[in-house]
């Protein structure tokens, strides 16, 4: 491999090991929040174990999106100097807002709301949590924006050797836009349905906490629903605004066809098969350990998703502006490369394990002794007279 | 707009430094004054609360930079392509650490966890101060020289210290807990006068170690201002960046506010167990 591939790899590596993480997150937030609002509401003990339960897998899930993500913002001036150089006027303000405006809360919020419990009144409390959601949408939102700015580079004209920013509205406006980000909600939405319909079958299948995971499932099951349908039909309607000779890129092309039968196929199950019999998924072990074994198929096919859009952008950093040859920051050698290439993936792909790993154990242990929102086992810290 | 912008910008790289400076801090001192497990969970119980709001100011630090200073983003790190690289390793497994100790039971991994907190922290915060030094030569010399591992030391000594104020700041009675039994003769009660070894310590004096912390910071910021202000976006890019964050700019604010009266040191200063 060379220089540029190794380059390309690395960031194929982390981007796909970040979005396995945050598609689960933008799917589990706004449910975790819907369950902390039934527990503010109705101060049910039940509800308040299911919004602790569920926000545990929810912030041990967490974790990795943030350490990825980290390195995935980092990377752009690491090994991709002239994408800023190009198109650092255009590409780089909505990433400047993805941080200030969206992450920096998102952050703040979390923190909040996982160390406040407990100690913030119950109203405010619940506002973290739907604080937090609606960052995190506005953050893809904006991720989103940079990504259909390469696929489409739309409010920019070229000014001398770089691109200038000259419609703003346009930049958000995007065409490959408007359905991709959608589409990546509503395939979080689907994701974060299937994680509670197979976490609650695993359970029952177990035996476990019954009547905790006969309500998850239900609520999984139709959410993963409803998902899959916004998902398959934001999809198609972004045929529309793909780049002409995109699919010319037979991996983008084979990757693009496994996501769409995938998708209908799991589609055709949860639609016609087992949201028709919600009711009856408790009782029978067919329809768990279907649905445990469906339940890591939403992550592959999110992954396909990216690599159809990306691989079919090559060989283009930016659309018929910038190749990803000329968008490597010069300099760069592929024993650099090479070596960061592996730490990187070495030290996300082993803590990606161990996550969920404990994602699996929090899931086996069920709702108790939970980590999230624990008293405190020892005297407070005695008042002090100063 | 271009100064501005460069306020901005130099906020939040102040703001890291004064902010995360104590969480690596108290990293850094794991190994130091967090000799049992109990002191070492007291230790992050104490500073959990605010990691997330103050490791944040370094991502909001870059995406300024990528939106305010394109062409610097892109030579900056990737002429420090090595030094980055091993920084955001440090950061990715102090994170880890942090978020993975308590999630199983058992002695031997959370004491690895910890171990990884006290590494990464000391790798960001030594890195922090060869980043700096190559900042101060313009990027023209490699980090790695005799003055950039000296600022490495001082910066993770800066750390350090203010690591060491923010927990007298907010869990005095851990050090008066762990220094009473160990018979030490610079015997320590809350609300003792400050400047005795781990006694309490005012709002006040962990403010002064934060300023300290930030001076390495603030001494290249002030000769790179020019350089800066030069290199930013066209005013095109300003506008719309200001349009659209500076009307959130008192959420902003709002919510850091909020964590600092939240977890406020007092009646109920630190929990353990904590999530972290």
């Amino acid at each position: 491999m060379d220089v540029l591939d190794l380059a390309r790899t690395q960031f194929a590596v982390t981007g796909s090991l970040h979005f396995l993480f945050v598609v689960l997150t933008l799917g589990l937030a706004p449910l975790v929040a819907i369950m902390h609002t039934r527990w503010t509401i109705t101060g049910d003990p039940a509800r308040e174990k299911a919004a602790r339960f569920w926000g545990q897998i929810y912030v041990i899930n967490y974790a990795l999106g943030i350490v990825t993500g980290l390195v995935m913002e980092f990377q752009f001036g690491l090994a991709w100097s002239g994408l800023s150089h190009y198109a650092g006027d255009v590409f780089g303000a909505p990433l400047a807002m993805e941080t200030l405006v969206a992450f920096f809360l998102e952050s703040t919020f979390l923190g909040l709301w996982i160390f406040g419990w407990g100690r913030l009144p119950r109203w405010a409390h619940l506002a973290c949590i739907w604080l937090v959601t609606l960052t995190a949408y506005a953050s893809a939102f904006f991720v989103m924006a940079a990504n259909a700015f390469l696929q489409n580079p739309a409010g920019a004209t070229v000014t001398g050797d770089r691109l200038a920013l000259t419609d703003p509205v346009a930049l958000f406006t995007n065409k490959t836009l408007i359905f991709a980000f959608p589409h990546v909600i509503a395939a979080g939405m689907f994701t974060g349905g299937m994680v509670l319909a197979g976490a609650s079958a695993y359970k029952l299948l177990r035996a476990e906490d019954r009547e905790f995971f006969t309500r998850s499932l239900r609520t999984g099951v139709a959410v993963a629903a409803v998902g899959i349908f916004l998902t398959m039909g934001t999809g198609f309607a972004q045929f529309a605004g793909v780049q002409e000779g995109k699919w010319d890129n037979s991996a983008a092309a084979s990757a693009l066809g496994f996501m769409v039968t995938g998708g209908e196929l799991l589609a055709l199950v949860m639609l016609f098969v087992l949201l028709p019999l919600v009711r009856f998924l408790h009782r029978w072990r067919w329809a768990q350990r279907l649905l445990v074994v469906m339940t890591p198929l939403p992550f592959v096919l999110a992954i396909m998703g990216w690599l159809a859009r990306e691989v079919g952008r090559q060989p283009w950093m930016i659309w018929e502006r910038l190749t990803v040859a000329d968008a490597m920051s010069p300099g760069l050698t592929a024993g650099m490369v090479g070596t960061s290439l592996a730490a990187f993936a070495t030290v996300l792909g082993l803590l990606a394990v161990v996550d969920y790993v404990l994602i699996a154990r929090a899931v086996r242990r069920g709702p108790r002794a939970l980590d999230l929102g624990a008293p405190a086992d020892e005297p407070r810290t005695p008042v002090l007279s100063y | 707009m271009e100064i501005l912008w460069f306020a901005i910008f130099a906020l939040l790289l102040i703001g890291y430094f004064a902010l995360e400076g104590f969480d690596l801090g108290v990293g850094l001192l794991l190994p130091v004054l967090g000799r049992t497990p109990e002191n070492r969970d007291r230790m992050v119980a104490a500073m959990a609360p605010y990691v997330l709001a103050n490791e944040v100011w370094l991502v909001a630090l870059a995406g300024t930079m990528f939106g305010v200073y394109p062409l610097l983003e892109g030579q900056v790190l990737s002429g420090l392509y090595p030094l980055v690289v091993a920084m955001l390793l440090s950061w990715v497994l102090r994170d880890a650490g942090l978020w993975f100790r308590r999630r199983l039971d058992g002695a031997r991994w959370r004491a690895f966890w910890d171990a990884m907190i006290a590494f990464g922290s000391l790798g960001l915060s030594f890195g922090w101060g060869m980043v700096l030094y190559a900042a101060a030569t313009g990027f023209a010399g490699s980090p790695v020289h005799p003055a950039g591992l000296l600022l490495g030391v001082v910066v993770s000594l800066l750390f350090a210290q203010h690591g060491r104020t923010f927990l007298a700041w907010r869990a005095p009675a851990m050090f008066s807990g762990s220094r009473s039994g160990s018979g030490a003769s610079g015997d320590t009660q809350p609300g003792q006068a400050p400047g005795s070894f781990g006694g309490f310590r005012s709002g006040r004096a962990l403010a002064l170690t934060g300023v300290l912390a930030t001076l390495p910071a603030l001494g290249v910021l002030a000769g790179a201002a020019p350089y800066l202000v030069e290199a930013s976006a066209p005013a095109a890019t300003l506008s719309v960046l200001s349009v659209m964050v500076l009307p959130i700019t008192p959420v902003l604010v709002g919510a850091q506010v909020w964590v600092w009266r939240t977890f406020r040191p007092g009646k109920d200063a630190y929990r353990v167990p904590s999530f972290f």
